[in-house]
């Protein structure tokens, strides 16, 4: 099974239009891979989806970095009793 | 005799959604006023109590004051308790009389008239159980008053409503200023211009087909047309409208572009052009440059309309725009099918083609589906914002009263957003 890092590289890349090589855990999710705000809605959307998880739209969107949302996204799926590969 | 209005039947208020979902039916609009006025001036009632769903009473009490969902008065004084549904113009209840229950063909109570007398025999630990113990314990009589069954209801019936309310308020002439050049079609005696109220130069009002009634503080615009019946609420500013007849707008309205057979409620926004017709618009509401909505199908059949999501009612009439609720935001070039629900705290950024018949509150319609957006905290922040532009305050009882019907109206946007997520998944 994927890491929880590699399956969010890779929902970012696909919602972004990017190749998930490029995508690192600092970059900023606007200032560095140009997530405009309708697509961070997207993000979110399909974050949930891909780990079958509900998140808080305003701490979700309060996330700023890959790095961030990795933590974040591995909390829930905690809290929630989401198994996930750390 | 005190007057209680109840609205308590939730599958009754499903029926006024997404405009009831903040407020009780009483509050609805049609001609000049609210349900609430009609009712209470027909009967001539000084001391009024109101019994609302429990999530509302807090928000409600703290905009209205007075007794809302308070036991106390259902106590010291001969009662008269009545369904908010039914309508004004059919009432003929003898305030003063012996006690009975008015009981409509499918059992449910009308109204109640209670002696003080009376009172101490019933069950008052609640609303409902004191009108079901008065129901079982005073004398029934059959009672057939007509209800107001759902909010398009009231659209159709705008325009006559106007007229009796223009006839009732006994009011003509012009107290304002009308500027030259301008004209009045028809008789100036189907005008009232309030005092305080200014129309400018260029425009016609056209009483030819029915009154006009322009409240205080109304500014309309050059190259405005307004046509009766027409009924503009206090502070109302009309940017060059295309008003044709059957309006009821404000108070404290921005209206242009073209809006035919609508009601508005207060502190809404429609200040561009675009088509608004057989609308029905909840209050705090804008709507954006172009926002265009439909109320004739293209095959003049009777307009359906979905309010939980899943069936269509069929209204039975060709003429229905859309239900609108509080807080909705449209964007610029938004279209709305015949017969659409826009819920309320609704954000809708358009993309060009006709949006799905119903949006559920909370809302974001955003790409061609619908999301959770950026969730209900920034909708609050929008609404706070939006009233205090306009002198309104959002407080910690309406905050208190949405969150519920976040709740109340999760089921339906659940199932939106899941179908928007399908999309979102397929465009991947």
């Amino acid at each position: 099974m994927a890491t929880v890092e590699e399956r969010v590289k890779t929902v970012t890349a696909q919602v972004l239009k990017l190749s998930a090589d490029e995508i690192k855990n600092e970059d900023n999710f606007t200032a560095d891979l140009g997530a405009e705000s309708v697509q961070s809605i997207e993000l979110v959307a399909m974050f949930e989806e891909e780990f079958e998880i509900e998140m808080d739209e305003d701490a979700a969107l309060s996330v700023e970095t890959v790095g961030n949302a990795v933590e974040f996204i591995a909390s829930v799926c905690k809290e929630q009793g989401v198994e996930v590969e750390e | 005799m005190r007057l209680v209005l109840v609205d308590r039947c939730e599958q009754a208020r499903r029926n006024f959604y997404p405009l009831s979902l903040n407020r009780p039916i009483w509050e609805l609009r049609c001609g000049f006023s609210s349900l609430a006025e009609k009712l209470t001036g027909k009967i001539g009632a000084q001391d009024v109590a109101y019994f609302v769903p429990d999530y509302m009473a807090d928000a409600y009490r703290a905009q209205r004051g007075g007794a809302v969902n308070d036991l106390s008065a259902l106590a010291g004084d001969d009662l008269l308790i009545l369904d908010g549904r039914v309508k004004a113009d059919a009432l003929d209840i003898a305030c003063a009389g012996s006690s009975e229950v008015g009981v409509d063909a499918e059992g449910g109570v009308v109204y109640a008239r209670i002696a003080k007398n009376d009172l101490p025999g019933l069950d008052a630990e609640d609303i409902d159980g004191f009108i079901s113990s008065a129901k079982a314990k005073l004398t029934n009589v059959k009672c057939s008053y007509a209800k107001w069954e759902y909010t398009w209801d009231m659209v159709l019936a705008n325009p006559e409503q106007i007229t009796a309310d223009f006839a009732a308020a006994g009011r003509s002439g012009i107290e304002g200023t009308i500027d030259e050049p301008g004209a009045i079609l028809g008789s100036k005696k189907d005008v009232y211009i309030a005092s305080g109220a200014r129309v400018h130069p260029m425009v016609v009002i056209d009483a030819e087909h029915g009154p006009v009634y322009i409240e205080e503080g109304v500014e309309i615009h050059p190259f405005s047309r307004v046509e009766g019946p027409c009924y503009i609420g206090k502070n109302s500013i009309l940017l060059g409208a295309k008003c044709r007849e059957g309006n009821s707008i404000g108070p404290v309205c921005r209206v242009g572009g073209e809006v035919e057979e609508s009601i508005i409620h207060g502190h809404s926004n429609k200040y561009h052009d675009g088509f608004l017709g057989h609308a029905y618009v909840g209050e705090w509401v804008n709507l954006g440059a172009l926002t265009t909505n439909s109320d004739l199908k293209n095959d003049y059949s009777s307009v359906s309309v979905i309010l939980d999501g899943r069936r269509g009612i069929d209204t039975g009439s060709t003429k229905v725009g859309s239900l609108i609720g509080d807080h909705a935001k449209t964007s610029i070039g938004t279209l709305l099918n015949t017969g659409s629900y826009v819920g309320a705290m609704t954000i809708i950024m358009a993309m060009g083609k006709p949006l799905p018949k119903y949006i559920p509150s909370f809302a974001w319609f955003i790409e061609g589906v619908v999301t959770k957006g950026f969730g209900r905290r920034k909708l609050y922040e929008t609404a706070k914002t939006t009233m205090s532009r306009r002198g309104g305050k959002w407080t910690e009882a309406e905050e208190a009263m949405w969150e519920e019907i976040f709740q109340i109206t999760a089921p339906q946007r659940k199932k939106a957003v899941a179908k928007g997520r399908k999309v979102m998944m397929a465009r991947r």
